[in-house]
């Protein structure tokens, strides 16, 4: 492991670094499994300046004589003695401060997004994480004024707006009107319903919370298949919202298998 | 050096024993060894490719990778920013500048390094390299503290994100604003007060007298291997607790008020989530009180798991155990002062 330090492997994990970054976000749609649409140009570039440096420096430290501009003088510069003695005094005191030894370590760990990348290819959020986080999905508060739904036939809506409408329309917009809902199937603990369900993410996987449409009057499909649900809203009894959770529901009507869309997320 | 050879806990200090440690990232030793470690790495991933990626299909494993690897990627773009940033401040921005555009006193400098941080769009991963690189450039410490402090929860696009999150409470952006700021200050002058030097090591960087541009190459390739590791590590634990603590066990503790203040403070501690994201999660937690929320706001971008692990890693272990549960304890007791008097 002598060349763990090495110059040419700290460039070569930036560049490996750089690839998979741009492999999930230049080259294909998976970056959509883990942050918003908008994001890809900083990937893009992230992913690109990463390359860059990793390349560069690759040149330099492989070119002799040039390469690293001043480095063997200056290392021994009296600021990085001091800087070493420091070190060294408040590890004597026992706090361990670990940044000069601890950058080569730690850096080696850049590679652990890489390896998940490739190895366990992580799906978008699916049934696992939805059936875990039961907290109820924030009112569509910016929607104040809810637009008539107009046309014939089933409207297609993200489960988003359906649950806005279902709560929080005056105007009960959805009675009686067919709507058709995409999402992945989540199993209830009620007999007779499942959930067709859609994660919302503000930035990235990690703030997502569901958003379930409690669907009744068909057979649950296997967990986390993708499907196009059809169905009529069925109005809640209560006037006042229950303590507890609880979900709009659908009578569906009709169901169709469907593709895992390339924007998972709503 | 010789306790350090034989360290355990250090494996590679044989290796970087006569090169000056934080001179990682430059060149060391002989120039042309083959790099056996990477070569290694590849071989196993090549291999895990096509042997184990079959098997890791459980799904609470592909949550926790979907969680981790999101946190990483999301987190890289404002790190990689915020280290060149920082690297153009130490290549490019002359030390003179700082001393002409921060008030001489460093007590009256501290207010002023936090107003500025609501000039830098970004969130917490940016500020920490930036930061560093203002130590490195020789403004005060307490100052460069300040800025750290402020700068991720008080620019204007957390400030939009959070009015969009709570339509119709302006207070709640306005309370953000002030506590953040609040915060900021006071820890930037207790620390001009009681801080003492040697818990915080300017961060010493290459100082190569090549061109401006190899000399700024050095500078990011050198904080981005240091930063980019402790990232990792804050986003491997975030992602744990993520996937380990159910949200409903919180619900349950919401009801107790001040218990509330101290547990969204807490869940802002191990979610980690970015400062342009929280206020959508914070208002999603509808059982809790608009004081423990703000909290929740407050807390975040000061202090959470993956900041913890950057701040050690740039600055030492000495300073985050004293820094973090500082900052944690002021940024619980300013926000519930202001939820008390504006929510």
């Amino acid at each position: 492991m002598a060349a763990a330090v090495n110059r040419v492997t700290q460039n070569l994990v930036l560049i490996m670094l750089g690839c998979a970054v741009l492999r999930i976000s230049a080259f294909s749609t998976t970056y959509l499994n883990y942050v918003k649409p908008g994001f890809r140009p900083f990937l893009i570039g992230a992913g690109a300046v990463l390359m860059i440096l990793g390349v560069a420096g690759l040149i330099q430290a492989w070119r002799p004589g040039k390469g690293s501009p001043g480095a063997e003088g200056h290392d021994r510069s009296p600021e990085h003695g001091q800087g070493r003695e420091r070190a060294r005094h408040s590890r004597d005191q026992g706090h361990g401060h670990d940044h000069a030894h601890g950058g080569p370590r730690v850096a080696w760990l850049m590679c652990l997004p890489v390896f998940a990348i490739f190895m366990i290819a992580p799906p978008a959020l699916g049934s696992f994480a939805a059936a875990r986080s039961e907290t109820p999905p924030p009112r569509s508060q910016a929607l104040t004024a809810f637009t008539p739904l107009s046309g014939d036939g089933p409207v297609d809506m993200p489960i988003g707006e359906f649950i806005g409408r279902a709560w929080d329309d005056d105007s009960r917009s959805l009675t009686g009107r067919a709507v058709r809902l995409t999402g992945f199937v989540v199993p209830s603990k009620k007999k007779g319903q499942w959930y067709v369900t859609r994660m919302q993410i503000a930035c990235c996987a990690a703030d997502a919370f569901p958003l379930k449409v409690a669907v009744k009057g068909i057979q649950a499909p296997p967990p986390d298949t993708w499907v196009e649900v059809t169905g009529t809203w069925i109005p809640q009894t209560f006037g006042k919202m229950p303590n507890g959770v609880v979900y709009p529901q659908l009578s569906g009507t009709d169901l169709m298998k469907v593709d895992t869309p390339d924007e998972p997320y709503e | 050096m010789s306790e350090l050879r034989t360290d355990p806990r250090n494996p590679w200090a044989d290796e970087d024993g006569t090169v000056p440690p934080d001179s990682w990232g430059r060149g060391t030793g002989p120039k042309h060894t083959l790099p056996w470690g990477f070569a290694l790495v590849v071989v196993l991933l090549v291999v895990g490719r096509f042997t184990l990626a079959p098997h890791l299909t459980a799904p609470a494993l592909q949550t926790w990778a979907t969680i981790f690897v999101a946190i990483c990627v999301q987190a890289l773009p404002f790190l990689v920013f915020g280290v060149a940033l920082s690297a153009a401040i130490t290549a490019f921005v002359p030390a003179s500048f700082w001393t002409r555009a921060l008030p001489r006193h460093p007590a009256a400098a501290v207010p002023v390094a936090g107003m500025a941080g609501a000039v830098l769009p970004g969130c917490e991963c940016a500020s920490v390299p930036v930061a560093s690189g203002l130590m490195a450039r020789g403004v005060p410490p307490a100052a460069a503290l300040a800025f750290l402090l402020a700068s991720p929860a008080i620019n204007p696009i957390v400030l939009v994100a959070t009015a969009v999150a709570f339509p119709g409470q302006p207070l709640m952006v306005v309370s953000r604003f002030g506590a953040s700021l609040a915060v900021a200050v006071l820890v930037g002058w207790l620390w001009l007060r009681f801080g003492r030097s040697e818990w915080l090591p300017i961060p010493s960087r290459p100082h190569g007298d090549g061109p401006k541009w190899a000399r700024f190459g050095e500078a990011m390739r050198h904080d981005l291997l240091h930063a980019g590791g402790f990232l990792i590590v804050g986003g491997l634990a975030a992602a744990t607790l993520n996937v380990m603590v159910p949200r409903e066990w919180l619900a349950a503790l919401a009801e107790v008020p001040w218990l509330a203040v101290v547990v969204m403070a807490l869940l802002a501690v191990l979610l980690s989530i970015c400062s342009e994201a929280d206020a959508f999660v914070a208002a999603s937690m509808t059982a809790f009180s608009p004081t423990a929320k703000l909290a929740f706001l407050v807390v975040g971008p000061m202090v959470d798991l993956k900041l913890i692990a950057l701040q050690a890693g740039t600055f030492g272990r000495a300073f985050a155990l004293r820094f973090v549960p500082l900052t944690f304890v002021l940024a619980v007791l300013v926000s519930t002062l202001f939820g008390w008097l504006l929510l």
